[in-house]
């Protein structure tokens, strides 16, 4: 007996109970259009299937009861719907709706160039920045490759669209940076502070960027710092102007890095004749570390800190007497520390905070006199993000900046500076109609001690795109930023200098081809000006324009191993401001660009070259001896730089490179002396480059268990 | 009376274990027919089907990793067919999303270990030169990390020998250090048995063809 229960037990539990219901239907988008290859399924169970060609799908189930029917696409949102297999289901008929995600949907590109490795829709790769040859592995170097920017090349930083160089700033992981050039004697080009290899993405703004940036008037560069290394390894770099070695240690959640770095010109500018009267040439000595460690599932914490000590000497000789001389000692000093935290709160928000601290110290001793000034700064700072909905992101937060600035003459007790505090709020929102469409809007809300004065800054984005690769941005902003720290000290009671962006911009991506145009209109207001000429009388009543048009093609694919890009900006600028009589081209501002990078790997020489050519017309000077002011144009700036990098050993990297090879003798400008000569005309002195050319040669070794690992990515 | 007490606890305990071996084997029978079925799918839309029906699984079986395994490989392959590397990305990153989901199953699981290397691999040919390192330290660390988990999963020693080929064939040098590891791979395909019916068993053909091409 038992044992006929215990058969008909296996019965009941192996034979499928009879009544099979069919399901069917057809899965389609909002337009009706058929959707092959969707998973159609009832959850929790085996039964399901993969709609054809033409959308539809027909299954049958042993299940019963009500069941939950469940369709998924990729890019599409889930389509789940409760079902009753009491009786047969057909004709279905299943909508799906568009998900509006990362890879397929419109980005805001209006003044925008990002650098990624991780986001793959950037026009540009971080190892594009390190590899440009001319840019000698400097950000600022290689971004001056691109269109919005004019080359000055006695300054080295990014000057933007008509903007002079201090009105692009620089922001790590969101912190600005006070100071992010090295010092340089006058006239001379300075470097950036940071190494392009510290940075996963690099997001350089020509205009027109999001709420979260203020106190940036023209541009600005937003850095974001990789996340914690995955390999242990130790580094040796050995430089024809020094040396440096790193050392990074990875854990299963953390990483630190260290890196000292000495660098020493003297020997190599005794090799080469300078147009500088050096009496020291520049040394320093700089030291970095960073640390990360991940927290939780998704949180990340990264503390880095950055210290530079420098020093030179030189003569500077006056214009009419070649044989009197000033003598000029300076000395910097450089710190900086960042602290960011980032973390999921939940599934909608996100929360960013950080704080960073920035020291910048200048002792200068010019002839008997020894002045020195002091920018010390901290910057606090929380962002939410949250994603409302899957169309609209918002992005809010808020952020104290103080800068404590003090300048001194060893010969007077008074000491012009400033205490400033700025504190900001901003909300910023990105609500997309569909994938073909965004809208960004926001403002940002600024008060300032100094005035006790509160501003409210808009700025709008939108972006539309026009087929499978091509799209229209267009961006509007109000942009403010406090006047330079040499005319602030002296009058706390300036307002800040304002820009008003308009920008509109295609963009077409194909196969690895990318085209962009792009043209703008900035107003500029409340500039700071001398009254009556007086630099003594410092008044807001300067203003400006600027307006142009760029190109860009960058192309990778029709040139097997070659990668090239080709940039061409126009600009037609105008400022009455500082010392100027009226409205005129400032000396900065160049109104043609034009530049080519070009890359070439040669996989049986095992070297990637490179070359740059640079294009700028002559740049405004101001001639005493000419009757109208500013009218004066040097003759263009030309340049061809190369480089090679020599892979020989999987860990062994030769690196060359040499700008200027044609060795063409650029001119920036020209002094004037203050008094006229016998002849009664001011004696003039081209400014030029230090030498002809530079010339490096750098040998980079990596030490780690996987010797497959070099220092590529760092050149 | 005693015995008629017994009988309910009896049945159901039989009925139980009945149960449990039926329901294994469906779940064994619908892998299998759908595993071989990836291995022999030559298109797009046959592997998109067969991915399909492994999510399904996966979804009903929340504690097996074959089936995510199984999607993850079967994205990989879409991904491998690809012509156009800048497309390759797609069904990289869902191949490497179904992975997650097998990993959080059995995180010490050789041989979804070596699938994750073996995404990386193919992240690479998308861009070498901007890729290559960041991808092929990734892709040598699982190599490294399938291999300690199971010295001799005979996928993560064949892909690391393509990995060291790679290296030493742009580099110049000798590959014997790569023919060795390709060695060593083809002897683990002969002398590992599967574990099971549905353990990964690819790869062999990939070997042999490597030895043929590149180290005879």
């Amino acid at each position: 007996m038992i044992k006929n229960i215990l058969i008909l037990c296996l019965a009941i539990l192996t034979v499928p109970v009879a009544g099979q219901v069919t399901l069917s239907g057809i899965v389609t988008d909002a337009k009706g259009e058929p959707v092959p290859g969707a998973n159609v399924l009832l959850l929790d169970t085996y039964d399901g299937t993969t709609s054809g060609n033409d959308g539809k799908f027909s299954f049958t189930t042993t299940e019963q009861g009500i069941q939950t029917l469940l369709v998924r696409f990729i890019g599409f949102k889930e389509f789940r719907q409760a079902i009753d297999l009491s009786k047969p289901q057909v004709g279905l008929v299943i909508i799906l709706k568009e998900e509006i995600n990362q890879l397929e949907a419109v980005t805001i590109t209006a003044g925008a160039f990002a650098a990624s490795d991780e986001s793959r829709r950037t026009i540009f790769k971080a190892l594009d920045i390190a590899t440009t040859a001319g840019a000698t592995a400097d950000i600022a170097g290689a971004l001056n490759t691109l269109p919005g920017t004019q080359k000055v090349g006695e300054s080295g930083r990014l000057f933007v669209r008509g903007g002079d160089g201090n009105e692009a700033r620089t922001f790590i992981d969101g912190m600005v940076v006070l100071d992010a050039y090295g010092p340089a004697a006058s006239n001379t080009p300075s470097r950036g502070r940071f190494l392009p290899f510290m940075f996963k993405g690099t997001s350089f703004s020509t205009g027109g960027y999001s709420a979260e940036y203020g106190q940036a008037l023209s541009s600005a560069l937003v850095l974001d710092s990789k996340d914690e290394e995955q390999l242990t390894r130790t580094d040796i770099g050995v430089l024809s102007v020094g040396a440096d070695v790193a050392h990074t240690h990875a854990w299963e959640k953390a990483s630190w890095a260290g890196k000292i770095g000495y660098t020493n010109i003297r020997p190599y500018f005794n090799l080469i004749n300078q147009e500088i009267d050096w009496e020291k040439a520049p040394v320093s000595v700089e030291g970095s570390s960073a640390y990360r460690q991940r927290v939780g599932d998704t949180g990340m914490f990264k503390v880095y800190g950055n210290f530079n000590h420098t020093n030179f000497s030189l003569y500077h000789h006056d214009i009419d007497d070649a044989d009197s001389k000033t003598h000029i000692d300076l000395t910097n000093n450089f710190r900086y520390l960042n602290g960011s935290y980032k973390s999921a709160l939940n599934d909608t928000w996100s929360v960013r905070t950080g704080i960073s601290y920035t020291l910048t110290e200048n002792k200068m001793k010019q002839g008997v006199l020894n002045l020195t000034d002091k920018d010390e700064g901290v910057h606090a700072k929380v962002v939410f993000d949250g994603s409302l909905s899957d169309k609209v992101e918002l992005r809010t937060g808020t952020e104290v900046i103080t800068r404590h600035y003090r300048a001194a003459v060893d010969t007077s007790s008074f000491t012009p500076g400033f205490d400033e505090v700025i504190v900001s709020g901003f909300a910023e929102a990105d609500i997309y109609t569909s994938n073909k469409f965004v809208a960004r809007a926001g403002g940002r809300m600024e008060y300032n001690n100094l005035l006790n004065r509160a501003y409210v800054d808009p700025r709008i984005s939108l972006a539309y795109k026009t087929g499978k690769s091509g799209q229209v941005s267009l961006a509007y902003g109000k942009f403010r930023q406090s006047p330079n720290n040499e005319w602030l000290r002296w009058d706390n009671e300036l307002d800040a200098e304002k820009a008003d962006h308009y920008i509109l911009n295609y963009q077409l991506i194909e196969n690895n081809r990318t085209f962009r145009v792009e043209t703008y209109y900035k107003t500029y207001n409340e500039l700071i000006k001398f009254e009556n000429g007086n630099s003594a009388a410092l008044t807001n009543n300067g203003s400006g324009y600027a307006r142009g048009v760029e190109l860009f093609y960058r192309d990778n694919k029709t040139i097997r191993n070659a990668d090239y890009w080709v940039s061409y900006s126009f600009l037609d600028t105008e400022r009455d401001y500082l010392n100027t009589p009226y409205a005129v081209t400032p000396s900065f501002a160049s109104a043609h660009n034009f530049s080519v990078v070009y890359k070439h790997f040669f996989s049986k020489l095992k070297s990637q070259v490179g070359a740059t050519y640079s294009y700028t017309s002559g740049r405004p000077y101001n001639n005493p001896n000419e009757g109208r002011f500013n009218n004066s144009r040097t003759k263009s700036y030309q340049d061809l730089s190369v480089n090679i990098s020599y892979l020989p050993k999987p860990y062994l990297i030769v690196y060359f490179s040499c700008t200027n090879l044609l060795g063409r003798d650029n001119i920036f400008g020209y002094e004037f002396s203050n008094t006229l000569n016998s002849e009664g005309v001011y004696n003039s002195r081209a400014i030029r480059q230090a030498a002809p050319r530079f010339v490096f040669l750098g040998m980079f070794i990596t030490l780690s268990k996987n010797k497959s690992i070099n220092q590529l990515p760092s050149l | 009376m005693k015995k008629l007490n017994i009988i309910p606890l009896i049945l159901a305990a039989i009925g139980l274990i009945a149960w449990k071996a039926t329901a294994n084997d469906k779940y064994t029978e619908n892998m299998q027919k759908n595993i071989n079925a990836v291995y022999s799918a030559k298109s797009v839309e046959e592997i998109q089907t067969i991915v399909n029906a492994f999510e399904r699984i996966g979804e009903a079986e929340k504690t097996k990793w074959e089936p995510f395994y199984y999607a993850s490989y079967g994205y990989l392959m879409m991904a491998v067919q690809e012509k156009e590397s800048s497309k390759k990305d797609a069904p990289l990153d869902l191949a490497l999303k179904a992975l997650e989901k097998a990993k959080a199953v059995n995180p010490a699981e050789s041989e979804i270990v070596a699938l994750e290397g073996f995404i990386h691999m193919i992240r690479v040919s998308v861009d070498p030169a901007s890729r290559g390192q960041q991808y092929s330290g990734l892709a040598m660390q699982n190599f490294g990390k399938a291999l300690g988990l199971n010295p001799n999963n005979p996928r993560a020693l064949y892909l690391m020998a393509q990995m060291q080929y790679g290296t030493a064939q742009f580099f110049g040098s000798p590959t014997d250090e790569a023919c060795g590891t390709l060695a060593k791979a083809i002897a683990a395909f002969d002398n590992t048995k599967p574990e099971n019916p549905l353990s990964p068993a690819w790869g062999k053909n990939m070997a042999l063809g490597m030895k043929e091409n590149m180290c005879k």
